[in-house]
């Protein structure tokens, strides 16, 4: 009995009696530099440190026997170590790797700009979108980024000497057939997008992924919102117009609803217009989109919108100056899209989304009409596995039915496109400063019986903790535009190379980037079709012998550390293009392609009356006009392109109601600006392409019901 | 002799246990006493270092993982950089859920989880109010209702509104009142042991004195 208490004693005291043992030694990362801050302990013991300053260790344990020592680091990978307690003073070096994603890795990212609240190291942010330019417009924030064209007279986006319909829009992993409000030539028109509808932007100005195609130069990825943050009543008042808009928010849902009302015509009397307005500009517009999030990580997205649009105006008739042509076009359009993304088990992610578009012109000319009818149905599936750590494959397909319907004074003409493609695309992440995204897509097109294959490359190399080096290259295919096909379907695709080179820092506060960039054009679409860019030349025939190149340099500098509240951006793009196609008789520079541009972008937040304000400046160099009388083809300039445009964003509390007033004026100093010329057929008489207006200003109140503050 | 022998390993089980509870204490208590005594980012992190082993120990208690969390919180409002706050609170998100997945619906999570809000705003308000404004209400508000004698949440809903423009119906006027409320509560609150989260009296009854003092400079202010 003795015994037995002896021993159960003893064996409680060999437990609790124990030697101490030191643990020490130091934690450096793969560069061999020390990592302070480390917490450094034996597993499933409260014992253990934090690394000093030079990365060492050095703590006591009462522990024994076998134990594990464990550390881990913020952005590093958890490190294990078995070891054995034995009142022996232990001394380990660790060499912590760093985790893949996190700070500080590699990112793929040759030709694309992003913008986005969620990803660190991006360009810009969705609000920049928001308050860059004069008009709350994606478009024309987007062109105070290098690659892009100053086009006064049209919409779109022009980059690196491709046209405006060499980009693409995309939301949701779908394409957009008509990303703008109808316009009629040398009045351009918006984005029918609000920016507010999007969490992520991503700009690609050349070598984009191979999910996408049909863009011979840059691809413009917009992802919507996911769920509404909270619910919200919106009164918007407009110089323009006014608006409204509701959100509900429940737990695992939330819905919106908005609508507004423009007319142009009270704008129009107060602000002098160039053009003779019959109709000024009236729309109706309504969206609605519904957001359920079915799981943890999965989310199902609605979106819808209509639009309803009218204008009319007088032109000059530059071939009999006793007349004015008239013309007025009524538009209808509705656009929808559905998705729905799922993270499933071990690793895949699915992505499957459906849109149905349709867009209605009427349009009257003098005495012709001429209805335009576009229905595109389309269909997309994503499918992307993690293999390794963090390198991952997405594969897919999609499949696009449009329908075309053009009807000149009672004459129909009708187009069925069915297009197919599918992609593959690996991003390897080789080691934390070596990655690649190596991507193949396939494209057919039933109305030019005719596939293609496209390969697109992409590397990146990051040189320091801040900069890394890229490289791109790719293929990119283009169904020639509709109005070629109307008259013959006897076409190729066009296609383009891309090769890019680029060098990057970006750092907490800073970016800098410069881009080299070289693009050759093959089987662009040759004919007459009377659509932007075309010129007043004699007919061609129907072909795709057209070819053309452009290269250059792209500039961006962007600091948020300089100045405390302050924010700026520096953008600049050399470009030097020539193409042969539509109806040019030889290889020139094109209209819409000016040798140098350059932006900036200044925001500055004054808290003591809480506003903002942002400035834009603009610059570029002439671009070529086509001068009937010069036997130079489009050897003309236009003079140099100047704007500086102003905005303020004035944010308060109106009985408890939290409001932003918003104030914009652009080319604040009322620079002579002129686009180009247009000439009369015999070249006698010709009229400079100017802006609608000197100036455009734009006041408008947004009041959020109820929220009492942003903060 | 077998009664004996079980009595006496039922003593030592027991007197193991016992041991093991005031391990646990005396380690929180000191990590506890510590908080006090920081103002730097480094040894906030320190301090949230040995939390993490506390909660790495203890894998079912919430508390180690709640101050962890609350250390990451008070390194992101230290720090000046946002890539590193954002760093620092990407940690905090991590404990705070595990805290919340051991213990459901409790006002203390829900107070820290508005105040992460904060701090994520804190780094871009101009960019992320609407976001991280909305959270933290939310969170706030969920806090509240969840304990209605917990002082905390109306103490960091005060902190966000003084700090508010009064053009957006901030200011120490309007967030006065929310600070007499959380300090009623303090009066009145009394933690269920030593371990729990007993923070914040100082400060309200400081930012309280210092709201006083800018209503006088307010009211001395020719015009207003």
């Amino acid at each position: 009995m003795q015994l037995v208490f002896t021993i159960i004693i003893f064996s409680f005291l060999s437990i609790t009696i124990s030697g101490q043992t030191k643990v020490s030694g130091k934690v450096v990362d793969s560069n061999d530099q020390p990592l302070p801050g480390a917490n450094v302990f034996i597993k499933d013991s409260y014992d253990g440190i934090s690394s000093a300053e030079d990365g060492s260790f050095l703590f006591t344990t009462e522990e024994e026997g076998e134990a594990i020592l464990v550390v881990s680091f913020v952005g590093y990978k958890t490190k294990e170590e078995n070891i054995f307690l034995k009142s022996e003073d232990i001394n380990i070096k660790f060499v912590l790797e760093e985790e893949a994603k996190e700070l500080g890795s590699v990112v793929i990212s040759a030709g694309s700009f992003e913008a986005s609240d969620e990803r660190k190291g991006v360009i810009l942010r969705p609000l920049d979108v928001v308050t860059t330019g004069s008009d709350a417009d994606i478009y024309s924030a987007l062109e105070t980024l290098p690659g892009t064209q100053q086009i006064g007279e049209t919409e779109g986006l022009f980059v690196r000497g491709g046209s405006s319909a060499e980009t693409v829009t995309i939301i949701d992993e779908m394409v957009v057939q008509k990303p703008f409000y109808t316009s009629v030539p040398d009045i351009p028109s918006r984005g029918r997008f609000s920016p507010f509808l999007f969490k992520g932007i991503v700009f690609s100005t050349g070598g984009y992924s191979a999910k996408y195609g049909q863009a011979l130069s840059s691809a413009l990825v917009l992802n919507t919102e996911d769920l509404a943050d909270q619910t919200l009543t919106a009164i918007n008042l407009m110089i323009l117009g006014l608006g409204g808009a509701h959100v509900q928010r429940w737990a695992n849902s939330s819905f919106a609803i908005e609508g507004a009302y423009y007319n142009l015509s009270p704008y129009f009397n107060f602000i002098d217009q160039r053009p003779e307005w019959d109709t000024a500009p009236v729309g109706i517009e309504g969206s609605t989109n519904y957001r359920l999030k079915t799981s943890k990580t999965g989310i199902l997205k609605a979106f819808g919108s209509i639009s309803y649009g009218d204008f009319a105006l007088y032109t000059e008739n530059l071939d009999d100056l006793s007349k004015k042509d008239f013309t007025r076009v009524k538009s209808d359009n509705y656009y929808s899209n559905i998705n729905y993304k799922e993270i499933l088990g071990d690793d895949w992610t699915l992505f499957a989304g459906a849109s149905f578009s349709l867009d209605q012109d009427r349009f009257e000319l003098n005495t012709d009409k001429i209805n335009q009818d576009e229905i595109l149905n389309q269909a997309r599936v994503n499918v992307s596995k993690q293999i390794f750590k963090s390198s991952f494959i997405t594969f897919g397909g999609e499949v696009q039915n449009a329908i075309y319907k053009n009807n000149l004074n009672g004459m129909q003409l009708d187009l069925n496109e069915l297009f197919l493609a599918g992609f593959l695309e690996a991003d390897i992440f080789f080691t934390n400063d070596f990655a690649a995204r190596l991507g193949v897509r396939g494209e057919r097109s039933k109305v030019l019986d005719k596939y293609n294959i496209a390969p697109r490359i992409s590397l990146a190399y990051r040189l320091g903790t801040y900069d890394q080096i890229n490289f791109a290259y790719g293929r990119f295919y283009q169904t020639p535009f509709k109005d070629f096909l109307f008259q013959t379907t006897d076409f190729d695709f066009e296609n383009a190379s891309h090769y890019i080179l680029n060098y990057q820092y970006i750092s907490d506060e800073r970016t800098f980037r410069i881009e080299l960039y070289y693009k050759d054009y093959n089987k662009l679409a040759k004919g007459t079709v009377f659509t932007y860019p075309y010129l007043n030349l004699p007919p061609v025939p129907f072909n795709n012998d057209g070819s053309g190149y452009a290269k250059g340099i792209d500039i961006f500098w962007r600091d948020r550390e300089t100045f405390e509240l302050g924010d700026y951006w520096l953008s600049y793009s050399y470009l030097d293009t020539k193409r042969d196609f539509i109806n040019y008789p030889t290889l020139a520079t094109p209209t819409f392609a000016a040798t140098h541009t350059f932006s900036a972008v200044i925001k500055h937040w004054v808290p003591a009356i809480t506003t903002s304000f942002g400035l834009t400046y603009t610059f570029a160099s002439g671009r070529p006009y086509y001068n009937p009388n010069n036997p130079e083809f489009l050897g003309d300039r236009a003079k140099t392109y100047n704007n500086l445009s102003l905005n303020a964003s004035y944010l308060l509390t109106i009985l408890d109601n939290f409001t932003v007033i918003f104030f914009s004026i652009d080319n604040v100093f009322g620079f002579n600006n002129i686009y180009s010329y247009n000439y009369s057929t015999d070249g006698a008489v010709r009229r400079p392409v100017l802006p609608t207006a000197d100036r455009a200003v734009f006041l408008g109140m947004f009041i959020s019901v109820g929220q009492k503050s942003p903060f | 002799m077998k009664l004996l022998l079980s009595l006496v390993l039922i003593f030592f089980a027991f007197a193991g246990a016992q041991t093991n509870i005031s391990k646990y204490e005396k380690a929180m208590k000191k990590n506890l006493t510590k908080i006090n005594e920081t103002n730097d980012v480094t040894s906030m992190l320190n301090i949230a270092n040995s939390f993490e082993r506390i909660a790495f120990a203890e894998k079912d208690k919430w508390l180690p993982y709640y101050y962890t969390s609350f250390m990451y919180v008070l390194a992101g409002f230290a720090d000046t950089t946002a890539e590193k706050t954002d760093s620092y609170l990407d940690k905090a998100d991590l404990f705070i859920n595990i805290a919340d997945s051991l213990q459901e619906s409790d006002s203390e999570i829900y107070t820290l989880k508005g105040m992460i809000a904060q701090a994520r705003m804190q780094v871009d308000p101009m960019n992320r109010w609407m976001k991280y404004g909305a959270e933290s209400t939310k969170n706030f508000n969920t806090a509240m209702k969840l304990d209605t004698l917990n002082p905390r949440p109306e103490y960091l809903k005060g902190i966000g509104l003084y700090y508010t423009p009064k053009q957006f119906g901030g200011g120490p006027k309007t967030a006065k009142p929310l600070f007499e409320k959380s300090l009623e509560k303090y009066n009145q609150f009394q933690p269920e042991n030593d371990l729990m989260p007993d923070w914040g009296r100082d400060i309200v009854e400081q930012l309280l004195e210092q709201i006083n003092k800018d209503l006088i400079d307010e009211n001395l202010k020719p015009g207003e």
